[in-house]
């Protein structure tokens, strides 16, 4: 590893003033679980690291029945996965969390570093996206508001401007009649889904008409992908075996998975179907006990 | 400046210590050359392995995987610190008597794994066993007694039932 | 599990390892750890073509930057080369004129850190001229295919073609012939611990090498060699070693040759601490091969002939691959009766990194094949899969006599019979073949195998294995002895058997690790030889002690010396237990006997020479073993057939294993669980290097997946008691053979729930998934 400057702010605001201050060469570093792999191999190279893992004020988790959750940047994974209220409220969070990696990696490891890293293959941002998360950014002007949806733009590539740091993640309240769901290919549990699938569904309880949907997808494009073509089969039809069927087609067409040596293009878009349609039931499923 | 030397300032096996480091030096790096903690091994550099689990402030974490200087005013433990002087921790005796370890190189992370779960969770079921030391690769024991010996030691500790 | 055997004071029960102490609080150095005053750092300097000629090295840049303390290149060797036996002596410490795969080491610093040492790597300049490659052995025999040995036409490592019977007329007249191709993966060792190595020179004349090696006493004679030196001056050490299965801890590495090397240089001690990504890049490989068996058999499945061709990538070195091809067939014979044989192998030279031993060495190939085989045969002739095999199994020979397979290896005991009975009987297999396979998306299979090992390897030179037992004149004991413990606990059972001798416990018995300066010669950690050689070799060591001691005794006690009896920290005369006294007493009193006494025993291992005719690799006739293990394995699992996801259940997982008698029960069991897991089940589902043009694509423990604890079989393992006589208590090796039962096993549990073949390995779910595609869409 090459050396760096180091810094570590004793807050969000001094963080902030820091990467003005160091124009563009400063990386914002909490728990490292991402990076520090990276950095290891010299495959970046920080000239400064802002370290922020230390900032107790991005660590919480808080919930309100109308307003839904609020997650600090800092919050690791594992107080995520174990969080009573989120096991309650949002268990799809704590069943993601709980097939993220291995318990060392989530123990340290915080969502905010997750969520800023940009790895396509990702669970969290998925699920975030199935929830409709909205990401508080703050820069040298102040926050702002984006949705986790529009944060990505190309593998390890994300809207965060120099001087940003991501400070809260807000999940809306799950609407009546919503499950939301979340499964990975995984061949080992913990490791990086070979694809993996969020989904979101709203049903009219009265007729069972699925009336809302998002689907969100990993490691099937270069960002995580919203499957709006998979959406689109679904909204306004009764879901049984047919309709999934389509759906899971108009996944399947729409992705551009990449080739490695844990699958080939072919295969990651077979299991798009595969995956689509699970989590599609999953969360139907889930829909329908709230009915 | 780059790479220059920053106070370092934390607990390790219950005792103060203050070093100076580099920030790049890993929390790794610290314990097996400046501690001459060699307890904590390194088997890979892609956080893979395990071999380097620590207890940090409880948790079960990778020295190979943190900057040293995060560790400033917190609780380290190390597979040093595990046992009570010349009496192995029931994990630790649960191994050696059940027959676990074989090379041993994985063994000190196994240890760590384990106590981070049983101080957390006195009753871990054997997915729960599986699930914490899913981060701790073996060569050859096959994993089996581990989990074994980890059930026994949790037997141990929560009285016997 | 924790079953006691035989009537023996220490040896067959479980037994705590002796060294597990030291492992567990984290006390136990491994050779990374070593610290010695006045360290360097060192760091190889590797080439970035799988195949070059180098046209020149400067290194002045690096000499020039400051904390450089010295550097070396190939040069420096002066011409030496190496390989594992004389004719085979094709490498070199770091390569000269050619490098002949990607990452070969070409220079090495040392400097007063590691940093500077890597940064001084990059400052030197080599010039290379890329040279067309060959990057697998269907590439390589090509006629004009590049040459990776200029003197080695065609690209043939070794290859071997062997004659037993009359396969040809045998296939012809046989009720059934079934030819298949099976492909093995080329696979790592896999160990966590990377190799590393600190040697230093006393003087100029002394070397002391410090390193993670499985056989210590290989580098012994080579370090010996290449630099001048009498062997009574080269030291080899032996810290804790974290695994070696077979490869480059059991061989040189380009990092073991510059440290030694840079020391010399630089007149300080060098460390070099390889990386994982240098041992999944360069550390030695399990050889990828492609296995075309023509079995024939009689109507009711009885084996009539088998006919082996075999192709394999040996990669750019000669290395062991002599050894591991001749082993693919030379236990053919076993378990299995078979009366006619023929073996035609070849093994190509490749610019891929060498291929090597790795547990379950040469037999886990063709045992794969075979035991699908046996499955695919017994469905065509609608014979039951567990009958089938009992059918052809030679059956236990009565004590006192001997079976002779087609080719001459000769085994006193065989338990494959009740491995078998007690497998099938474990998973109800009666009943368990007649459930229901499918539920939903999952498909659930049962597969069974054999796998059978040599045990006690008797190779052609450095066969002498020796021990000696110390008594100190308190009663305490040490074993000093040339075997290695890599893991296997061989430690512990050579403790074991010696307090067994002596009548004493293992606790009195302190063992001396590996110092060539002071423990006697052993071949090393491979062969399975360890407890079957090694292990005989303490116990003459040991009753050479103890016929010391029994004169004296004899003569205390007032009774003859066939009369003694050591027993429980006790020596008492048979006939009259009151005429006794303590083994603490006895010592003292025989050490302070005369002036001057010791009591030194030495032992050495006759078996290792003397017992069989030594097997001939021209013609693959005698013996490798000094006897075999016999294994039988079932293996359950669970197909996700949307996905190709397979993984093991966790009950219907069972191995019976005959070793003989399991001197430490618990360490067998492990040794099994092991063997089967890491090294077996990894093959068949999880492990392969995936290659493009001698770049490895996968060199990190994320891409190329060893077996992970959640995945884990709790598998059971019972004991198979057959009481060798060649082995010591009636002991031959344990586990390996679960190296090679697993992976057909597994696969012949994939094709159960499935009716799929997946004859490639491994396993892995996008192969699966297709193979199920191919089923469906016929």
């Amino acid at each position: 590893m090459k050396d760096f400057d180091y810094f570590t702010p004793k807050t969000a605001k001094e963080a902030v003033s820091l990467l003005v201050q160091l124009k563009g060469e400063g990386k914002i570093f909490a728990g490292g679980q991402s990076l520090l792999v990276l950095m290891k191999q010299n495959m970046i190279a920080p000239e400064a690291v802002v370290d922020i893992k230390g900032l107790s004020e991005l660590d919480y988790i808080k919930f309100d029945a109308k307003k839904g959750l609020t997650i600090g940047a800092l919050t690791t994974h594992r107080a995520i996965e174990k969080s009573p209220v989120i096991q309650k409220n949002y268990p799809v969070l704590s069943e993601m969390e709980d097939n993220l990696a291995w318990v060392q990696t989530r123990n340290y490891g915080t969502i905010g570093g997750n969520v800023c890293h940009g790895e396509p293959a990702g669970d969290p941002s998925a699920v975030f996206i199935a929830l409709d998360a909205k990401l508080k950014l703050l820069g040298e002007k102040g926050e702002r508001i984006t949705a986790c949806e529009d944060f990505y733009k190309d593998t390890l590539e994300v809207d965060l401007k120099d001087d940003e740091i991501l400070t809260e993640i807000q999940v809306p309240a799950v609407l009546p009649n919503t499950g939301v769901a979340h499964e990975k290919l995984m061949f080992q549990k913990g490791e990086l889904g070979i694809v993996g699938a969020a989904a979101s569904i709203t049903i009219n309880p009265a007729s069972g008409v699925c009336e809302g949907a998002r689907i969100a997808l990993s490691n099937v494009a270069s960002t995580p992908f919203r499957a709006k073509g998979a959406e689109k089969a679904l909204i306004g039809k009764t879901i049984d075996d047919k309709v999934l069927e389509a759906a899971a087609e108009a996944a399947s067409k729409e992705v551009s998975p990449p080739s490695d040596v844990h699958g080939s293009e072919e295969y990651r878009r077979e299991m798009t179907k595969v995956f689509v349609k699970r989590v599609v039931r999953k969360a139907l499923d889930r829909a329908k006990a709230k009915s | 400046m780059k790479g220059e030397l920053r106070d370092l300032k934390f607990t390790v096996n219950g005792r103060p210590v203050e070093l100076k480091v580099k920030p790049k030096t890993l929390l790794m790096e610290v314990l097996r050359y400046d501690l001459g903690l060699t307890g904590t091994r390194s088997g890979c550099e892609v956080s893979a392995c395990g071999a380097c689990t620590i207890n940090f402030d409880g948790m079960a974490v990778r020295a190979c995987s943190i900057l040293a200087l995060q560790a400033n005013g917190h609780e380290v433990v190390t597979i040093e610190g595990v046992a009570d002087g010349e009496k192995l921790h029931p994990i630790q005796q649960a191994m050696v008597d059940h027959g676990a370890i074989e090379c041993g190189f994985c063994t000190s992370g196994m240890v760590m794994s384990a106590r981070a779960l049983l101080t957390e969770n006195a009753k871990p079921t054997r997915d729960d066993i599986k699930k914490a030391i899913q981060g701790n690769l073996c060569a050859d024991s096959g994993y089996t007694k581990y989990i074994e010996a980890i059930e026994i030691a949790a037997r141990k500790i929560g009285g016997g039932e | 599990m924790s079953e006691t055997f035989g009537n023996f004071s220490v040896l067959g029960k479980p037994i705590r390892r002796v060294d597990a102490k030291a492992k567990v609080t984290g006390q136990a150095k491994y050779a990374a750890d070593t610290e010695v005053a006045n360290m360097l750092w060192g760091f190889v300097k590797r080439s970035p073509h799988p195949h070059a000629r180098i046209l020149n090295i400067d290194t002045s840049k690096a000499e020039r930057l400051p904390g450089v303390k010295a550097i070396t290149t190939g040069k420096d060797f002066g011409g030496f080369k190496w390989g594992w036996s004389n004719p085979t002596r094709d490498e070199e410490p770091l390569a000269v004129n050619k490098v002949r795969y990607l990452y070969e080491g070409v220079a090495a610093v040392a400097a007063i850190d590691k940093d500077i040492a890597e940064e001084a790597c990059d400052l030197i300049e080599v010039e290379y001229e890329p040279l067309p490659g060959v990057f697998d052995p269907f590439e390589a025999m090509k006629e004009g295919a590049p040459l990776v040995h200029d003197n080695r036409p065609g690209n043939i490592t070794v290859e071997y073609h062997w004659n037993f019977g009359d396969a040809e007329k045998a296939l012809a007249n046989s009720h059934l012939v079934r030819k298949d191709t099976f492909q093995t993966p080329r696979m790592a060792k896999g160990y966590i611990e990377p190799p590393a190595v600190v040697a230093y020179w006393p003087d100029p004349n002394r070397l002391v090498y410090i390193g993670a090696k499985g056989s210590p006493y290989f580098p012994y004679r080579i370090l010996s060699r290449c630099f001048n030196l009498p062997l009574s001056n080269v030291r080899i050490i032996a810290p804790f070693i974290g695994c070696d299965f077979g490869g480059t801890k059991n061989d040189m590495t380009n990092g073991d040759f510059s440290a030694v090397m840079l020391a010399k240089k630089a007149g300080r001690p060098v460390k070099i601490v390889s990386s994982q990504f240098d041992a999944l890049t360069t550390d030695l490989r399990r050889h990828p091969m492609w296995i075309t068996m023509t079995t024939g058999v009689t109507k009711d499945g009885i084996i009539t002939a088998i006919h082996n061709e075999i192709v394999s990538d040996g990669g750019a070195y000669t290395r062991m691959s002599p050894l591991t091809h001749f082993l693919t067939g030379i236990c053919m014979g076993m378990p299995y009766h078979l009366p006619n044989f023929k073996h035609d192998v070849a093994c190509y030279f490749t610019n891929n990194p060498s291929s090597a031993a790795m547990r379950g060495h040469g037999i886990y190939h063709t045992a794969f094949a075979r035991e699908c085989q046996m499955d695919m045969i017994a469905d065509e002739l609608g014979i039951d899969r567990v009958e089938i095999r009992l059918r052809n199994v030679i059956k236990n020979p009565e004590p006192g006599t001997i079976y002779e397979t087609i080719n001459g290896a000769h085994i006193a005991t065989a338990g494959t019979e009740e491995c078998l009975k007690k497998v099938s009987a474990a998973v109800k297999w009666g009943e368990t073949k007649k459930r229901e396979k499918v539920k939903g998306n999952k498909a659930y299979g049962l597969g069974f195998a054999t796998g059978c090992y040599l045990s006690g390897t008797q190779l052609s030179a450095h066969n002498a294995c020796a021990a000696i037992v110390r008594v100190c004149e308190d009663g305490s004991v040490n074993y000093l002895t040339g075997a290695t413990d890599v893991g296997m606990g061989s430690d512990t059972v050579g403790s074991a058997i010696v307090a067994e001798v002596l009548g004493i416990t293992i606790d009195d018995v302190d063992i001396k690790r590996v110092d060539t300066a002071f423990t006697p010669a052993d071949p090393g950690s491979y062969g399975s030889r360890v407890t079957v050689l090694a292990g005989e070799a303490a116990i003459n060591a040991a009753e050479d002690a103890k016929h010391q001691l029994r004169e004296f005794a004899a003569r205390k006690l007032g009774a003859m010396e066939d009369e003694i009896v050591f027993k429980d920290k006790q020596v008492f005369v048979k006939s009259n237990r009151a005429r006794s006294m303590s083994w603490d007493r006895l010592v003292r009193m025989a050490c302070y006997d005369a002036p001057g006494r010791v009591i030194i025993g030495r032992g050495h291992s006759k078996r290792a020479t003397d017992l069989h005719t030594l097997a001939d690799f021209s013609t693959g006739k005698g013996d490798i073993g000094t006897n075999y293990s016999f294994t039988a394995q079932a293996v359950q699992i669970e197909v996700d057939t949307e996905t190709g996801v397979v993984r093991c259940t966790d009950d219907n997982n069972v191995i019976a294993h005959d070793c003989g008698f399991p001197l430490n029960t618990q360490a067998v069991e492990t040794q099994c669980l092991g063997g089967s897991y890491h090294q077996g089940i990894a093959a068949a589902l999880y492990e392969e290097f995936k290659m493009d043009k001698g770049l490895t694509l996968n060199p990190n423990f994320v891409d190329y997946l060893r077996p992970r604890a959640y995945e884990a079989p709790m598998t059971e393992v019972q004991h198979v008691i057959t009481n060798d006589p060649f082995g010591p208590f009636g002991a031959k090796e344990a586990s390996e053979g679960s190296t090679c039962s697993a992976p057909p096993a597994l696969i012949n549990a994939i094709h159960d729930a499935t009716g799929v073949w997946v004859k490639d390995l491994p396993a892995q779910p996008e192969k699966v998934y297709w193979a199920l595609k191919g089923k469906k869409k016929k």
